[in-house]
């Protein structure tokens, strides 16, 4: 068993592979996360996602192109939830720049409005008048698939970007922080992912708030739940539904989940943890 | 003839101090310039509009990012009202709780 593990995206990434010779899959799979975030990051002047967050169209990469596909087909299928249009909302909320230089506390700023149009037809991209994306909800997500996809061909791996995680052959036992401590799920195929408001947090004006906005109000989210887990068939997908699911709320989440057939796990503020989605 | 010339210049000089003493006293330099309270009206009125304005369309794209939400979440549940099957459930990945040591962990991202 391989394990490799370096920083990028903001966050520790780990890369696990069950064969003997690795290095040139493994070497591949990190350049790949450093290629996505040099494409993506909104905190990087030259990435072609600031590029068009400042021109307000652009001829886009296939990456850039994809990523906001998947974006806005989110969008949709979570009636809002997600929304790549948050970026405005996230730097008003004090979230201006990557997570480690962040002051703790500084003004604080209005809710921004969300759900700007963006339009994409063949390879451009255009954005509605002061819409600016942010994709951070997905961009590490898309990496852990690609990623994943990469190594999977040396063996069976496992790829952890933060809490994005997805699997490709073997099975893989995985904590997921519940209430009480944690449980172990174990993963054979397919990948999840964690969203919630305990990590990533900051103040403003003497509030606490945190990086998961509610494109209703563009404000930090003020549901019941701590966080959520959502097992799915790609990181992306995981992703998308681990914020969706976490906007909607221990009660509704669980329903949703059900009829999605989403494993979750959900954690809510008043310590008790669901299992749902056909999670046992 | 050289007295008249000397007196021409001497009226000349005198005019144009008298004149210039004149303009100077009518100025009145030493009275500060009030401000003339129709333009103070019409400055404040001026910031107040702006005040306004920016209030409305703050108000107008809230209105309207609401609205883009109601929207989609109509769409989707049309959308999902048209399929007989969710897309995530055909691709089910597999997963189930084990009691076994955890390799990595899944932490908010």
């Amino acid at each position: 068993m391989v394990r490799h593990a370096f920083r990028a995206m903001g966050t520790e990434i780990e890369l696990f592979v069950d064969a003997d010779d690795a290095a040139g899959a493994v070497a591949a799979a990190e350049a790949e996360f450093h290629r996505l975030e040099a494409l993506l990051s909104r905190f990087r002047a030259d990435s072609e996602l600031s590029q068009l967050n400042r021109a307000g169209a652009l001829d886009a990469g296939p990456d850039l192109l994809r990523v906001t596909q998947l974006a806005l087909r989110a969008r949709t299928e979570t009636g809002g939830r997600f929304d790549p249009t948050v970026h405005d909302a996230v730097v008003a909320a004090g979230y201006d720049r990557t997570f480690e230089s962040l002051p703790p506390d500084g003004p604080a700023g209005a809710p921004q409005a969300c759900g700007g149009d963006v339009r994409v037809e063949r390879r451009r991209i255009e954005l509605d008048d002061g819409v600016h994306l942010d994709l951070g909800g997905i961009g590490k997500g898309y990496a852990v698939d690609r990623a994943a996809e990469i190594l999977a061909t040396a063996g069976p791996c496992l790829v952890n970007a933060g809490g994005d995680i997805a699997v490709r052959g073997g099975a893989w036992p995985i904590a997921v922080e519940t209430s009480e401590g944690s449980l172990t799920l174990e993963l054979s195929s397919g990948a999840l992912a964690t969203s919630g408001r305990d990590r990533r947090r900051w103040q403003r004006g003497g509030r606490e708030l945190h990086h998961l906005i509610d494109p209703g109000t563009g404000a930090p989210a003020d549901g019941d739940l701590v966080r959520a887990t959502v097992v799915a068939p790609d990181a992306v997908t995981a992703e998308v539904w681990a914020k969706a699911l976490f906007l909607a709320g221990g009660e509704a989440g669980a329903v949703e989940a059900d009829a999605r057939r989403l494993p979750s796990v959900l954690v809510s503020l008043d310590g008790s943890t669901r299992l749902a989605g056909g999670l046992q | 003839m050289a007295n008249h010339v000397g007196r021409l210049y001497a009226l000349a000089v005198a005019l144009v101090v008298f004149f210039g003493t004149w303009a100077v006293i009518a100025a009145q330099p030493w009275v500060t310039a009030k401000p003339d309270p129709h333009l103070a009206t019409l400055a404040a009125r001026e910031r107040q509009l702006q005040r306004e304005s920016v209030a409305v369309r703050r108000l107008v794209a809230q209105r309207w990012a609401v609205y883009r939400v109601e929207l989609r979440k109509r769409q989707a549940q049309i959308s999902a009202a048209h399929q007989t099957q969710p897309v995530v459930a055909a691709a089910a990945p597999s997963v189930r709780v084990v009691t076994l040591p955890p390799l990595t962990v899944t932490r908010t991202s």
